[in-house]
């Protein structure tokens, strides 16, 4: 076949650009390392690498929440983990108030001790972040939640902050003062013991419990009774409507318990006959009531009585369930910070996985590609002299 | 006995023919669209003596161009392909580049939700605020900044069909120049010259990368030129010049139109340059347009819900977050009516991404796609029940002449208008609007939550309490009882509360406006989770899914535009190498006919030389 002259130019020529676009392109991925360099180099992977990019900018930032969320957690933890040891100092001055070798006047230095303390406990209450938002005023940050008058009153809410840990996992960074510091429930939780105030023997009521409330859930009704002592050692259970529901005896050298419905209260000392002590559901009393109540049996004038210590025994149990709410809390935090460490690492495995299919999709195989140039330039230099050769050869050249 | 020399002599002018046509052939070697032209030679026609008969020489009968109708009709339509492939490649490459570029949409969005979870983490903190405002606006100027390259390439591809048709027009008009000197040339002298048929071929192949055209060659040696759809362009002598008009809808978009200011031929233009212009603005760019707009109404209408389901800082319903155009509509300039037409999207879930047209009959309205599918319209079309289909309601006012028609673009401005509505970072709604509380004896299952239903309702933030005189009776503050229906939300104030589980005779829920909760996140975390919320195709597709989708349309595009210049190339250079093999100029070839004629021509001077001797010798012999 024959072939025309500037054809034969035009060839070469054409391949030799062919083989410079396909280095340029070399060129362009190995400065990239990156094998889609615009859409239509795959459009089907260009399309999935966006997904992917999405994917890990969302992992990245499910993993600055969850650093902003511990952040809050542990400011939080270690707060209630103040609070917690003011309380402890509570509980043991309790215990020195409540020795019957206090006097009135040492008794009124401890109250001025506990005094300081419910200060401090206060100030842990409305403690503020670095940003200065209340930790404790739920969704009112910017309220001051616990304002002391004569009373401590909640202005905060009962909200709590969440954060996005991951796809689908919500996890709370912070818990309400309310339901920390101001709903704790009285006595041992399920009900309260209270002396009346008629008392006139030196029957204290001690430690209070629930008996097997797995056995039989349903012996404590969470109703008002009342033991009612007709002698120094026989007593009565009664119902609000004053029916004796049971009876048995008491023996005041030796104190003990009475127990019905579940409920089991003890004693000690030597009742009066009409001394009565009221069992009701527990109630609600927040921790600076407990504190005050504390404060003020301990200020009473000619205390140490039986009436005193059972106010200190009462507000004794109330103390503890202050303490328990602290404890519980930074239960929670534990279990939340856990799910967040937890949550990350599965962050970070997923992200490492995104990085690797994201990669897979986007990023040059270097070995193809520095041998595919190799090739290329091969191929092009193949290409150059293959031109030279054959416009050097003209039949011209010997017709001279 | 013969003329020796006038034999000679014969064979001597042969010679020279030859020679000057192997050197025309060796000068245009690197003409392009030159056919490389060939002697044919004849004897002449012999002397007759008795017996026998003696040669008297050679006649020169024809210098003619070597030269396939075959391989040439193929050049010329494998030039329209390549004219077209390469269009499209580089008109598709430009689009890649933009969506390659900075402006990343994924990136924007990402960058924007980020901030908006980093103010989840610090509601009350204004930086935290202030940076989602400005991330907000770096989203927006990325939407716009996309649509503004778009609209570049638009505005890009408006001035190449101008240029095009232009240079369209000047071609043709001298391929009827050309076929008049033809055809006067074949009038006088039977055969037209070589190198006039060579130069019109040369401006059809042109023509042919510009536009699709079928060639008819008629008995006078001139051609009839058509573009693909049957468009005169040449006839005879005659040139159609082809024009330009703005859209009956769109005076900004130019149509290609027929001689004379006829019909719009637009959409009947196939190969060539124009065919890809056309095709590339209504088969990839406008799609890529309206996707991107389609992404940015789904932004915006599920961010700015989730935002008008919070509060802000002070207390207020969330406002509108972002700003994008919903449809717009055109009436054809061809109206004689005073008809209107207005469109809203009524559902975004359902809005496909295509446009309309609306047309009026004189009696009634009927919706086609811009496809030619009919739509079918629900509702009557005025404003208390409008024409409903595709996710858009329409309203027509009455004026309308039959005939009349007007374009529905639901998408097509949205990303070029997309831009934030809200500029305090107060305003942003990142805290629940209520505080929904059970009573403390409620005895039932039911749990409760609230949203906004109607955030206009002056009575919205009133505490109300519902207290429930059975399962399925309750009464709101005190007011008459009303019944309950499980699954069905108890709508009162402009709030909607939804109640999980049975509720018991006695229980009661209480509903107060979440004051001063400048912590409050809960917004801000469903406002979070928007990122990933299916809008679009039936609830489907996010904004980042449109995005992604968008770039694997134009991706595929460019792909398919550069394997078709691949193949467009490949057909071209064979049809251009067998055609060359035919009609191209080969030096090697050429010198050795020099040789052969340079011989042949000292051959017939030596004849004549001899012949001369002889002559010589014979007046010698009568001399001595």
């Amino acid at each position: 076949m024959r072939v025309s002259t500037s054809w034969i130019q035009q060839q070469s020529v054409g391949s030799m650009m062919n083989r410079q676009s396909d280095l340029s392109d070399l060129n362009t991925q190995l400065s990239t390392g990156k094998r889609i360099n615009q859409p239509s180099d795959d459009p089907v992977g260009a399309a999935r690498a966006l997904d992917m990019s999405h994917l890990i900018a969302d992992a990245a930032q499910y993993q600055r929440n969850i650093t902003s969320a511990n952040a809050r957690l542990g400011l939080e933890e270690q707060t209630l983990a103040n609070s917690g040891n003011v309380l402890q100092r509570v509980r043991t001055l309790l215990l020195q108030a409540a020795n019957g070798s206090q006097t009135d006047g040492s008794r009124s230095d401890i109250a001025a001790e506990l005094s300081q303390l419910r200060g401090q406990l206060l100030g842990q209450a409305n403690s503020t972040d670095g940003q200065g938002e209340y930790i404790f005023a739920g969704n009112r940050t910017g309220t001051q939640p616990f304002v002391s008058g004569d009373s401590v009153s909640y202005l905060g809410d009962d909200g709590q902050r969440m954060v996005a840990a991951g796809p689908g996992l919500q996890v709370a960074t912070g818990d309400a003062g309310s339901a920390v510091f101001m709903d704790i429930p009285t006595g041992n939780g399920t009900f309260a013991v209270s002396a009346a105030a008629a008392n006139t023997g030196s029957m204290v009521a001690g430690a209070s419990s629930v008996a097997d409330p797995l056995a039989n859930p349903s012996a404590w009704d969470g109703g008002a009774y009342s033991i009612v002592f007709t002698a120094a050692d026989a007593y009565e259970v009664r119902d609000a409507g004053g029916a004796v529901l049971d009876s048995g005896s008491y023996d005041p050298a030796k104190g003990g318990s009475v127990t019905f419905r579940g409920a089991q209260v003890a004693f000690s000392g030597t009742p009066d006959a009409g001394d009565t002590f009221a069992l009701g559901a527990s109630g609600k009393q927040d921790v600076f009531t407990t504190l005050d109540n504390i404060i003020k049996t301990l200020r009473t004038p000619n205390g140490g009585d039986a009436a005193m210590q059972n106010a200190l025994n009462t507000q004794f149990a109330n103390l503890d369930q202050a303490l328990d709410s602290i404890t519980r809390t930074r239960g929670m935090i534990g279990a939340r910070m856990n799910a967040l460490d937890q949550q990350g690492a599965l962050n970070d495995d997923l992200t490492l996985q995104y990085k690797t299919s994201l990669s897979d999709v986007q990023d040059l195989n270097y070995y193809d590609a520095i041998s595919q140039l190799g090739a290329q330039t091969t191929a092009l230099q193949a290409a150059q002299q293959t031109f030279t050769k054959i416009q050097g050869s003209k039949l011209f050249d010997y017709l001279r | 006995m013969a003329d020796m020399l006038s034999t000679g002599v014969s064979g001597l002018l042969a010679s020279q023919i030859g020679l000057s046509t192997v050197s025309h052939n060796v000068a245009n070697v690197n003409t392009d669209g030159y056919s490389r032209q060939v002697v044919s030679f004849g004897a002449r026609l012999p002397e007759g003596q008795a017996g026998y008969y003696v040669g008297t020489g050679v006649n020169t009968v024809a210098v003619q161009r070597a030269y396939s109708e075959f391989l040439n009709s193929s050049l010329w339509s494998a030039s329209s392909g390549q004219g077209r492939a390469s269009t499209m490649a580089s008109l598709t490459s430009q689009l890649n580049n933009q969506l390659a570029g900075s402006s990343n949409l994924q990136t924007s969005l990402d960058s924007f939700y980020g901030a908006v979870q980093d103010m989840a983490n610090a509601p009350s903190d204004a930086a935290s605020r202030q940076v989602l405002l400005a991330r907000a606006g770096g989203l927006a100027t990325t939407f716009r900044a996309l649509s503004g390259q778009f609209s570049q390439l638009s505005g890009q591809i408006q001035q190449q069909v101008r240029d095009t048709v232009d240079a369209i027009n000047v071609d043709t008009q001298s391929i009827a120049k050309l076929n008049e000197k033809i055809r006067s040339f074949s009038s006088t002298d039977g055969m037209p010259p070589a190198d006039l048929l060579d130069q019109r071929d040369a401006l059809v192949k042109k023509l042919a990368g510009e536009v699709g055209i079928s060639v008819v060659p008629q008995n006078d040696n001139t051609i009839s030129v058509f573009a693909g759809n049957g468009q005169a362009l040449v006839t005879g002598t005659e040139a159609h010049a082809l024009g330009t008009a703005p859209n009956v809808y769109d005076a900004t978009r130019v149509e290609v139109v027929g001689a004379g200011g006829g019909n719009v031929i637009s959409g009947r233009i196939g190969g060539g340059a124009l065919g890809a212009l056309l095709d590339f603005r209504s088969n990839v760019l406008d799609p890529a347009q309206i996707q991107l707009g389609r992404a940015a109404q789904a932004l915006a209408s599920a961010f700015n819900a989730q935002h008008a389901q919070g509060v802000d800082l002070h207390g207020d319903v969330g406002g509108q977050f972002f700003a994008a155009a919903g449809p717009s509509v055109q009436g054809a300039s061809t109206n004689t009516g005073s008809g209107t037409v207005s469109a809203s999207i009524t559902d975004i879930g359902a809005l496909p991404a295509k446009e309309y047209v609306l047309s009026f009959d004189g009696t009634a309205w009927s919706m086609r796609d811009t496809s030619g599918n009919p739509v079918a319209l629900a509702g009557s079309g005025t404003s208390a029940d409008p024409f409903t289909a595709a996710g858009l309601s329409l309203v027509v006012g009455g004026g309308a002449s039959a005939g009349d028609s007007f374009r529905v673009q639901p998408s097509r401005d949205a990303a070029a208008s997309f831009a934030v509505s809200i500029d305090q970072p107060d305003k942003i709604a990142a805290a629940a609007p209520f505080v929904v509380a059970a009573g403390a004896g409620n005895t039932g299952t039911a749990t409760a939550r609230a949203s906004i239903a109607d955030g206009s309702d002056p009575a919205l933030f009133n505490a109300s309490s519902i207290v429930f005189s059975s399962p399925t009776t309750y009464s709101i503050d005190g007011g008459p009882a009303q019944t309950f229906t499980p699954g069905q939300p108890i709508v009162h104030n402009g709030w909607s509360m939804q109640l999980d589980g049975a509720p018991q005779a006695g229980d009661s829920f209480g509903i107060k406006p979440n004051s001063n909760a400048q912590g409050d996140n809960a917004n801000a975390l469903m406002l979070g989770k928007v990122a990933d919320l299916g809008v679009l195709d039936g609830g489907v597709t996010s904004t980042g899914r449109a995005y992604s989708q968008l770039v694997g349309q134009v991706g595929s595009a460019g792909a398919l535009a550069k394997d078709e210049l691949t193949t467009q190339t490949a057909v071209y250079n064979q049809a251009l190498g067998a055609q060359q093999s035919v009609s191209g100029v080969n030096l090697d070839e050429e010198a050795a006919n020099l040789v052969r004629y340079q011989q042949a021509y000292q051959a017939s001077a030596q004849v004549i030389s001899t012949a001369n001797s002889i002559f010589n010798a014979l007046l010698g012999a009568v001399r001595s």
